[in-house]
């Protein structure tokens, strides 16, 4: 019987050392910081001159929003505006933070069946492509990248979900645009993931830079009045050196196959 | 780099699954032995849930953790969402089933082949079931590799708990998908092959064995 304790000891000893101790802050965030490195190379940087580990979860916008909702994070860092003011207003979060942006591009197959290369207009585009003649992806997983392109086809009174032109993935951004390349089809992405994107073979740049394509990144702290978990001090002092000349310059010089992925407000 | 992650991914695999396994163990002899050797009112109901459990899938049992041990659920306050721990929960979910019910079926067979003898020397509870384990010690090790494939193997549950973080929770099978869709095959190529390697090595090693015979 002796042995059952020794089992059950074990097992607690094994069990209980995360709960003892935190050093580290969870974000959670979205798959365009997590895939390009963005988050990673901040947080080793940070490491560096705090000892503060920063463990970032990337998921979708939307689901980011959710665990965070849940109280499982330190701190949100996505990119839909709507979402983040709802999240503050509702006390969840105590106050959202402009930290970066980038912008959103139409991308498709370089042969460019639907012919919207020359066009200079978004809506004469997304009439275009939602005529049901050309594929087009959407990844319909509640990320930021989705919510856009939803809030696109509302804006203008397109219809979408409609018959065999709109496809749903369900995934990332990078397993979209893998997908968009396979099915020689039409999708919108951020810019940060396009330029690590490495399967360009078959894709390019269709259209860009119409200001409905803007993309705000903004961070939170989640209110420890609903989060008691939450290590209030440490996420502070992370989000104040994000948003100091320092942190600002970092995200600055964040650079992929010497391309700027993310632009900070001067 | 590439060389790096495949090596981190390795360790952190290699870390949760030897404990997930080992905790399976330590859960499952007794539990397979006391179900084989005792019996209670309920008995055949509890041993075909356990088999009943062995094909839970990943996923599921992923999705059971993270609804337990996220901060609004009921242990929320212990914060282990997110941690290589909690990985180590999920997969022992996954494997205690399977080691449970290998154990239980061995063990009843010989508790039946030798219940006469044991109970004519008036040995206790205890004394059976310690006898009982120590008598086929070398199969216990060959369930444990069973688990130990299955635990390194799964793809869903540590990936829903672990949050797939970078150094910390990013172990084989979650760097696979997700270098997959990033298009560093290089490395999903990689860490592929050692998970195959693996699992070969193990499968390998039941099958010479004849442990079931």
């Amino acid at each position: 019987m002796k042995n059952i304790f020794k089992y059950i000891a074990l097992c607690l000893i094994v069990l209980s050392s995360p709960i003892l101790a935190r050093d580290y802050l969870i974000i959670q965030s979205t798959t365009s910081t997590v895939s390009t490195g963005l988050l990673e190379y901040l947080g080793e940087t940070f490491f560096k001159e705090t000892g503060i580990e920063i463990r970032t979860v990337g998921v979708g916008t939307g689901q980011a929003i959710k665990n965070a909702t849940r109280g499982d994070a330190d701190i949100l860092l996505v990119h839909s505006k709507k979402d983040e003011m709802k999240f503050v207003e509702e006390g969840l979060g105590i106050k959202r933070h402009d930290l970066m942006y980038n912008d959103f591009i139409i991308v498709g197959p370089k042969s460019d069946p639907a012919k919207i290369k020359n066009l200079k207009d978004l809506k004469s585009i997304l009439k275009i492509l939602s005529s049901g003649n050309f594929k087009f992806i959407s990844r319909d997983d509640n990320s930021g990248t989705h919510k856009k392109e939803v809030s696109l086809w509302s804006k203008f009174n397109f219809n979408f979900e409609e018959k065999g032109w709109y496809i749903k993935t369900g995934s990332g951004m990078i397993s979209t645009l893998n997908i968009a390349s396979e099915m020689n089809a039409y999708t919108i992405t951020d810019r940060a993931t396009w330029i690590t994107f490495k399967n360009k073979n078959f894709l390019e740049i269709l259209f860009e830079g119409d200001e409905n394509l803007f993309n705000p990144y903004g961070i939170i702290v989640l209110n420890p009045e609903n989060y008691p978990h939450v290590e209030l001090e440490k996420s502070n002092q992370f989000i104040n050196w994000l948003l100091s000349t320092q942190g600002k310059n970092l995200i600055k010089n964040f650079k992929v196959s010497n391309n700027q992925l993310f632009f900070i407000y001067e | 780099m590439a060389y790096e992650k495949i090596l981190e991914a390795l360790i952190i695999s290699l870390n949760v699954s030897i404990f997930s396994t080992l905790i399976s163990l330590l859960v499952s002899l007794p539990l397979g032995a006391i179900i084989a050797i005792k019996t209670f009112y309920g008995r055949s109901i509890l041993i075909a849930c356990i088999h009943a459990l062995t094909s839970i899938p990943p996923v599921c049992a992923g999705l059971i953790v993270y609804l337990i041990i996220s901060r609004s659920g009921p242990l929320g306050w212990t914060g282990l969402l997110y941690t290589p721990t909690a990985m180590i929960i999920a997969q022992s979910l996954i494997i205690i089933p399977i080691m449970s019910s290998l154990i239980l079926k061995n063990i009843e067979q010989d508790f039946k082949n030798y219940k006469e003898e044991l109970i004519t020397y008036g040995a206790s509870f205890y004394v059976i079931t310690k006898l009982l384990l120590l008598n086929r010690y070398g199969l216990y090790k060959t369930i444990a590799l069973i688990g130990f494939g299955r635990a390194i193997s799964e793809y869903g549950a540590a990936a829903i708990v672990g949050g797939s973080i970078d150094h910390v929770t990013r172990n084989i099978t979650s760097s696979i998908a997700l270098e997959t869709s990033k298009g560093n095959l290089d490395v999903a190529i990689g860490l592929g092959g050692m998970l195959i390697l693996i699992s070969f090595t193990i499968s390998f090693i039941v099958n010479r064995k004849d442990s079931f015979k």
